[in-house]
């Protein structure tokens, strides 16, 4: 260990001398590595919020029952239809949403486009019964909605779900498939540029072993290169998709602001935890194969 | 301090480089090699470094057993001998005090001995002012005294160099030949293979052998 900590100076100098002495090739790493863990980020990322937007969904699992209008004429009737639904197993609570808060959450809504809604003469929305449920007892909860008397229509969120529940789930095998893909292709990237590095330094490395050098102290610059060539493409991944992220999320959110994003912040911090981990356990293992593959030959 | 009995080093192409020989090197002994070129001179040194090993024969130093499956143990020992290559093998791209303090870098010494070791070994081999300068913008005869200086700073138990005066003008080679006979009253042995015999000098603890075709044909005290 003291070897390590009292030659810490000399071991980064080493490298800073190896990376300029091949700074076209090494500059390339950098790049080709930044830009693989580029899209290692954005899938990342990309799995993150849809995560996060089924798991909001979820939580905000509701189902809307509009009731004839014979019955919304009544309001003894409607305050017990109300009082019927909420007797239903997996039904958390039932309130009255009328035509007025309808039109008003629209608007929030479209936010700038509301003024399309002047266009209507009457209130285009109909009042209804809005209901939190348990989202494991939806079925059960629809099929004894659909036999009370005196409601009209039933609208769920399933299939909205299911489809963003599919998304999530495909990104998360994409996520998978694409971190295995980085993985190896980062390990093939820098073991290689380990093996040129040893090649390129082979005189070096020969004296080195003349004057009874141990093979650790050797081998400790070259697995401190491929280190920081991973973090470097790693910083470099992190900085345009950060870049990226914010990007997408300002132009997000003016057509799409009903999307439930997790905070810029957190997913850039969340993210760039992930990628610079992965940077340097890859550029750690890529160095370490790099070593061992030139050592058995 | 070194031991060798019987010992001969056959190439796998059927050259025998040294064939035979008995030798023993004491602590403070100063050996001058000659010998014509392909006599085995540097292959002798190869030996005492572990470059090559005996395919007969014993051979020991500074208490090792020198055979193949002794690699790391030979590996620790080189960390005791302060050699002196041909070719000098300065690395590229380094300083000259870089280059002289990385043979003490996996010594355990501390940081400030490290650089006065260096300073030190520079100011005797005349290149104190030279310790910025990059290796490769050396004269071969500089590059000669900076691979000197990189076996010296280190303070070895043996000092095996192969040529060390072949670059250098008289005066420089005398010089060096005098800072290597510095070492010997530090029980030191130095062992320099050479063509320069007019240099060699025939001084208590000195010894001389003269090498042909593999065979140690005439050892010396002085």
């Amino acid at each position: 260990m003291k070897l390590f900590s009292s030659n810490a100076g000399y071991f980064f100098k080493e490298v800073k001398t190896m990376i300029r002495l091949n700074l076209f090739s090494n500059s390339l790493t950098i790049f080709s590595t930044g830009l693989i863990f580029f899209i290692l980020a954005m899938i990342i990322s990309g799995w993150w919020v849809s995560s996060r937007v089924v798991d909001v969904v979820q939580k905000e699992a509701e189902i809307n029952v509009y009731l004839d209008d014979e019955i919304l004429k009544n309001n003894t009737a409607v305050i017990q239809m109300v009082e019927s639904i909420k007797g239903i197993e997996g039904v958390q609570a039932a309130r009255v949403v009328d035509q007025d808060e309808a039109y008003n959450r629209m608007v929030e809504i479209l936010g700038k486009e509301a003024s399309v809604l002047s266009k209507f003469d009457d209130n285009p929305f109909s009042s209804f019964v809005e209901l939190k449920i348990n989202l494991q007892e939806i079925d059960p909860v629809l099929e004894k909605l659909t036999h009370l008397v005196g409601v009209e229509h039933v609208r769920d969120n399933r299939e909205v779900l299911e489809r963003l529940r599919n998304i999530a789930e495909a990104l998360r095998v994409v996520g998978i498939l694409v971190v295995a893909a980085v993985g190896i292709s980062t390990t093939v990237i820098i073991s290689h540029i380990i093996r040129l590095g040893i090649s390129n330094n082979k005189e070096q490395i020969n004296t080195l072993r003349l004057l009874g050098a141990p093979e650790l102290f050797i081998a400790f610059p070259f697995l401190l290169e491929g280190l920081l060539l991973t973090i470097g493409g790693g910083i470099l991944a992190v900085s345009l998709a950060t870049f990226s992220i914010s990007y997408l999320y300002v132009q997000m959110a003016g057509p799409l602001p009903f999307i439930p994003l997790p905070p810029v912040k957190e997913l850039v911090f969340g993210m760039g935890i992930v990628v610079m981990s992965l940077s340097a356990v890859l550029g750690f293992v890529g160095s370490l194969l790099g070593l061992v593959s030139v050592n058995n030959h | 301090m070194i031991k060798a009995k019987g010992v001969s080093l056959r190439f796998p192409n059927g050259t025998v480089a040294i064939n035979n020989i008995d030798l023993q090197v004491e602590p403070g002994d100063m050996v001058y090699v000659i010998g014509p070129s392909g006599s085995g001179k540097t292959s002798l040194l190869k030996l005492f470094m572990g470059i090559e090993y005996p395919t007969i024969g014993s051979l020991e130093v500074l208490g090792q057993q020198m055979d193949k499956g002794q690699t790391s143990r030979i590996r620790q020992l080189r960390t005791s001998i302060g050699p002196v290559f041909q070719e000098f093998k300065l690395i590229k791209g380094r300083t000259v005090a870089e280059n002289v303090m990385l043979g003490m870098r996996f010594l355990d010494l501390p940081q400030g001995q490290l650089k006065e070791n260096a300073h030190d070994a520079l100011a005797k081999v005349g290149l104190e002012h030279k310790a910025s300068s990059l290796v490769e913008n050396l004269s071969w005869g500089e590059s000669q005294r900076v691979a000197i200086a990189r076996a010296v700073a280190r303070k070895p138990l043996l000092i095996l160099a192969d040529e060390p005066t072949g670059n250098l003008d008289k005066d420089n080679a005398i010089n060096i030949l005098e800072l290597f006979k510095s070492f010997i009253d530090q029980k030191t042995s130095v062992i320099i293979t050479t063509h320069a015999t007019h240099l060699i000098d025939t001084e208590k603890h000195c010894k001389l052998i003269q090498m042909n075709k593999g065979t140690l044909s005439w050892e010396r005290l002085g």
